[in-house]
C-alpha cells in the first residue's frame, strides 16, 4: 500500500497526511504517537528504554522515551506544527512474560509508559489516550489523515482498537 | 569487546561451540518426539537490534517463543522460537490426542516450557563442559504472540549497553515423512560482557 511508512525499533518518523505510520510488534517497547490535527502532521516513535543516561551518550538517542518525545516535538515544530495543538497517545509497555526474579527488565514496560506520561506533562502536551500494559504484543497504525491510532493484537485480530 | 570487532576465528569458534551445544539439544529433542532432528549449520549474526525481529521472520509473525536467561559464569539469553504450526505439531506429538488444540491451554504452555528447559539445559551443559564453566538456565518463560513483542525484552536488555546484538542461530527440523516437519529456531544472545568470557574460554580472545 502506498503512503505507509514503517517505523523500526529505536526509530521515529514524522510525516504529513496522507501518510500512515506503522510500527510492528510492540511488547515492552512503547509506541508514542504525536499529532497536530490542524496541520495534519504526526510522529510515531518505537522506543525501548525510559530515559537517556549521561553515561551512554554514544548510543542512539531515539531508543529512549524521553529523548524521542523531545526530538519528535522539535521536528513537528520545524515542519510547521504548533505546540499548543499537539496531542499524544501511547501504546505498548506490556509485560510479555511473568516477572523474572532479578532481571533488570522487570516492569520496564510500565516504566516506559510512566516516563512518557511525565515527559509529556513537562512539555504541556495532553495525553489523549493510552493502551498500555497487559501481556500481549501490539501493532500500531497511525493514519495522519484522520488522526486515528489503530492498535492490532493477536488475540483480537478482527477488531482493531482505535485510540 | 564490541560485537562488531569479532574476527573470523572468533566467529568460527562461536559457531563451533553452538553446533556442539545444539547437537546435544537436538538429541534430547529427537528422543522426546521419536524422530531424527536435523540441524542446519549455525549462523552468527552481528546486527543492529532494530533488525532482529526481521531475522526472526518478521515482527508481526505469530510464534511460540520460549525464553530463558543464562545464569552462572556467563550471562545472556536463550530464545527458542517455533512458528505457530510447528508449536501445534510439537504438542500433538508430545501429548497425543490431548495435544490437539492445547496450544493456548495450561498443559500446552507447560509442555512447551518444558521443551525449552530440556533443550536449553542440554545446550548449556554441553557448552559449560566445553568451556569449563557453570551455565544454568533460568526458569523458562513462554509467550504466544508477535515475534517482535516476544523478543523485545531481550533487545531492551541489550540496548542498555549498545545498539547491536550478536545472535547465534541454529535452525532445526524433524523428519517425520508422514507429517509436516516441526521447525524451530534456537538463538543464543550473549550479553556484551559475557562474549569476552566465552571467547576467552574458547581460546579465541582478542
Amino acid at each position: 500500500m502506498s503512503g505507509r511508512e514503517r517505523v523500526g525499533i529505536s526509530e521515529f518518523r514524522v510525516a504529513r497526511a496522507p501518510v500512515v505510520l506503522v510500527t510492528y510488534g510492540l511488547g515492552s517497547c512503547l509506541g508514542i504517537a504525536l499529532y497536530d490535527p490542524d496541520s495534519r502532521l504526526g510522529g510515531l516513535a518505537h522506543t525501548l528504554l525510559p530515559r537517556s543516561r549521561p553515561d551512554i551518550v554514544e548510543t542512539r538517542q531515539t531508543k529512549f522515551v524521553d529523548r524521542s518525545i523531545h526530538l519528535m516535538v522539535e521536528e513537528l515544530l520545524r515542519l510547521g506544527g504548533e505546540k499548543e495543538r499537539i496531542t499524544a497517545r501511547i501504546v505498548g509497555g506490556a509485560n510479555m512474560f511473568e516477572p523474572l526474579h532479578g532481571s533488570a527488565t522487570v516492569g520496564i514496560g510500565e516504566r516506559n509508559a510512566q516516563t512518557a506520561r511525565l515527559t509529556l506533562q513537562s512539555l504541556g502536551i495532553e495525553l489523549l489516550a493510552e493502551d498500555v500494559g497487559g501481556a500481549h504484543g501490539r501493532t500500531v497504525e497511525f493514519d495522519l489523515a484522520s488522526g486515528d491510532v489503530r492498535v492490532r493484537t493477536v488475540s483480537r485480530p478482527a477488531s482493531d482498537l482505535v485510540l | 569487546m564490541t560485537f562488531t570487532r569479532l574476527n573470523d576465528r572468533q566467529l568460527d569458534a562461536l559457531k563451533e561451540i553452538s553446533n556442539i551445544g545444539m547437537g546435544h539439544a537436538a538429541t534430547a529433542l529427537s528422543q522426546l518426539i521419536g524422530e531424527t532432528v536435523h540441524l542446519r549449520v549455525p549462523k552468527v549474526t552481528v546486527t543492529d537490534i532494530a533488525r532482529v525481529p526481521d531475522l526472526l521472520g518478521g515482527a508481526e509473525k505469530v510464534v511460540a517463543g520460549i525464553t530463558l536467561r543464562i545464569l552462572g559464569d556467563a550471562r545472556g539469553d536463550i530464545l527458542l522460537i517455533f512458528p505457530r504450526d510447528s508449536a501445534r505439531l510439537l504438542l500433538s506429538r508430545l501429548l497425543g490426542q490431548a495435544g490437539t488444540g492445547a496450544e493456548m491451554d495450561e498443559m500446552g504452555a507447560s509442555t512447551l516450557k518444558e521443551v525449552g528447559n530440556i533443550l536449553a539445559s542440554a545446550y548449556l551443559s554441553a557448552l559449560g563442559s566445553l568451556l569449563h564453566m557453570t551455565l544454568i538456565p533460568s526458569i523458562p518463560m513462554l509467550a504466544h504472540d508477535m515475534a517482535g513483542a516476544v523478543v523485545d525484552y531481550v533487545l531492551i536488555e541489550l540496548s542498555m549497553r549498545g545498539d547491536m546484538a550478536l545472535m547465534v542461530e541454529t535452525e532445526f527440523h524433524g523428519d517425520n515423512p508422514r507429517e509436516e516437519a516441526i521447525k524451530g529456531h534456537f538463538f543464543l544472545l550473549p550479553d556484551h560482557r559475557s562474549l569476552d568470557i566465552i571467547l576467552d574460554a574458547v581460546g579465541g580472545g582478542a
